[in-house]
């Protein structure tokens, strides 16, 4: 029976694609993929789907596997499993204040703190835990503006090398996580199709240990 | 739906089930009563006029549970129950995306044991069956096996809690993580890393066998065992698969739990198990297991299927010119006797009009009365006829 598996385009599409390669799955350009959007070869069917929406798809059991990054996952809940730490595309979501900010460690925070993210769940969780109040204004790109246009005291955001922060004048006051690729499967796929799908997420553990 | 939650609850009453309807809205001290905090939350809370919170039910397990410890208090155990209706979820995505959804579940109150275990798990099964689908597995696990493993392995209660909320996140890298960083190795700890894999059929069992050493644990596998050979002669070995990496709500389940899979859907269909603690919690300490079969996934499936159900058509459309008003009215009512879906027009209309519109509400026949004694009728693809009421009520009614 056929298996499919979702990748996410952006940032983590080459890893993905090496992976399947290094796996010996199949060999994908990312242009190629780009074009088709689904490809069939060898029993197995990749998706590419934007990064925030790989975890509906396997939630659905519209593909059976899928590789998305930590960072979408602290968003999303639902009934796939985690499966294996794929080791690429390490990044941190981090909580960063203007460089001339007098923000720093929560001895610091002011009362009620106003953060701008993409990632209001995972914010207003650890704000919450640290009993921080805290208002969370939901952007959807170009966070790093708000708080030089006074819209907000910091952001929470993914920093990979820390480059874009400071660009635009901004320091890191704290660590949220980090995040890497992840392998999630589909709850049913896991029960009903086992051997076909422990034998799929088997060679791409492989692979991810064999590169070390 | 309709006809799919009938034919559930029908096979559970050839079981000897008996139907109880318990209510929508229940007072939020008793729901809070039997459910986890998790479950709490989602309820959909508010006021009544004096003031007292209530919330509409988000299943209907506690419910019943209620039941059974207050108006059935004085019926002898075990209590064979079944329900069905609408539950409700103020967080929209515990149903994935639908804050109501509807539930047909079944209860086995008061009684205790592998037969009773097999029973339930074979009534889901045969459900499904009746239900219309031909294509499922049931996964048979145990909620002991893993609290065994819990009491058995050496961990701190930090590295324990973490170890819980892994799991109950589906979270293994994170698991993963949390073992990795412990230098002490145990069987147990290889199995906790191999937790979704432990499936199969009975060999599982000897392969875990090998590798627990505590008490509950292994109580946990003789059980799995006793249930696998019920449900073999039960003649349901071929859906049966044992999942010893089954995780569920560890808190709520004390034994054998298990849920149905169909075809091409990514979330269980059916989900049960044995939950002895919740009846002492309403005063009436007793054993008991249950399950829920979610409808609108049955009707998903079925739908998707080979032969999706279509919607039962209308027998027959009558239509009428003003003489034949009282005669229509007479045929109505004589081919309902007959069990047959007639509707009789409001307005009066000619052969022409009549036939786009019986076409119009999906009507296998036309019948156009135009007097008395005279009756127009157009079966599909055929030419119409003129016959006298009755000859087309007996034909009606005979050709079925």
């Amino acid at each position: 029976m056929k298996l499919s598996i979702a990748i996410p385009t952006g940032a983590l599409l080459p890893g993905a694609l090496k992976l399947l390669s290094t796996a010996g799955l199949m060999r994908l350009s990312a242009p190629e993929l780009g074009r088709k959007l689904m490809v069939e070869r060898s029993g197995v069917r990749v998706i590419l789907v934007r990064p925030l929406d790989v975890p509906a798809y396997v939630d659905h059991g519209a593909a059976d596997l899928g590789i998305v990054g930590k960072d979408v996952l602290w968003e999303s809940d639902g009934g796939h499993y985690e499966l294996v730490d794929l080791r690429f595309g390490a990044c941190r979501l981090v909580l960063a204040v203007p460089d001339a900010s007098r923000l720093n460690g929560p001895e610091t925070w002011p009362p009620l703190m106003r953060i701008a993210t993409k990632y209001p769940r995972t914010t207003s969780r650890w704000f919450d835990a640290r009993g921080q109040a805290v208002e969370v204004v939901r952007l959807h790109g170009s966070v790093e503006l708000a708080p030089q246009v006074g819209l907000v005291d910091g952001i929470v955001d993914l920093t990979a090398s820390g480059r874009t922060l400071q660009e635009n004048r901004l320091r890191v006051a704290g660590v949220l996580g980090d995040s890497t690729a992840r392998l999630v499967a589909n709850q049913a796929s896991l029960k009903t199709r086992t051997e076909a799908v422990q034998a799929l997420v088997g060679r791409l553990r492989e692979a991810v240990t064999s590169a070390g | 739906m309709r006809a799919a939650q009938e034919s559930l609850l029908a096979e559970m009453r050839r079981w000897g089930y008996r139907h109880v309807i318990t209510p929508m809205v229940e007072n939020t001290e008793v729901l809070e009563l039997g459910l986890g905090a998790e479950q709490r939350r989602r309820l959909f809370k508010f006021s009544d006029t004096g003031g007292e919170v209530v919330a509409l039910v988000g299943e209907r397990t506690v419910p019943v549970a209620r039941l059974v410890a207050g108006k059935l208090r004085s019926v002898p155990l075990p209590l064979r129950l079944c329900y069905a209706g609408p539950v409700l979820s103020a967080d929209a995505r515990r149903f994935h995306q639908r804050r109501e959804t509807y539930q047909v579940g079944a209860e086995l109150v008061g009684a205790r044991g592998a037969t009773a275990d097999a029973e339930v798990i074979a009534l889901a099964a045969r459900c499904l069956e009746a239900a219309g689908l031909h294509q499922y597995q049931v996964d048979v696990g145990h909620a002991e096996f893993f609290q065994g493993i819990m009491d058995a392995v050496k961990l701190p209660d930090s590295v324990k809690a973490g170890v819980r909320t892994a799991l109950a996140a589906r979270d293994f890298v994170a698991l993963e993580q949390l073992l990795v960083q412990t230098s002490l190795r145990s069987a147990e700890h290889d199995l906790l890393l191999r937790f979704p894999a432990l499936r199969g059929g009975m060999e599982i069992l000897d392969a875990a066998a090998g590798l627990v050493r505590n008490r509950r644990s292994e109580w946990a596998l003789t059980e799995l065992r006793r249930v696998h050979e019920l449900l073999e002669v039960h003649g349901l070995g071929h859906v049966v698969r044992l999942d010893l990496g089954a995780i569920r709500d560890f808190d709520y389940y004390t034994g054998i739990i298990f849920e149905g899979y169909g075809p091409e859907v990514g979330r269980p269909v059916a989900q049960g198990g044995r939950y002895d603690g919740l009846l002492a919690r309403f005063g009436r300490p007793a054993a008991a297991t249950g399950f829920v079969v979610q409808l609108d996934l049955v009707w998903e499936m079925l739908k998707s299927g080979p032969r999706p159900p279509s919607l039962p058509r209308l027998d027959a459309a009558i239509a009428w010119t003003e003489s034949g008003f009282e005669t229509a009215l007479q045929l109505g009512s004589t081919l309902r006797l007959f069990g047959m879906r007639a509707v009789v027009d409001t307005q009066s209309r000619d052969q022409a009009d009549g036939l786009a519109w019986s076409r119009a509400i999906g009507a296998v026949n036309l019948l156009h009365c135009t007097g008395k004694s005279e009756v127009m009728w157009t079966a599909q693809r055929k030419r119409p006829r003129r016959l006298s009421p009755d000859d087309v009520a007996a034909q009606l009614a005979g050709g079925r």
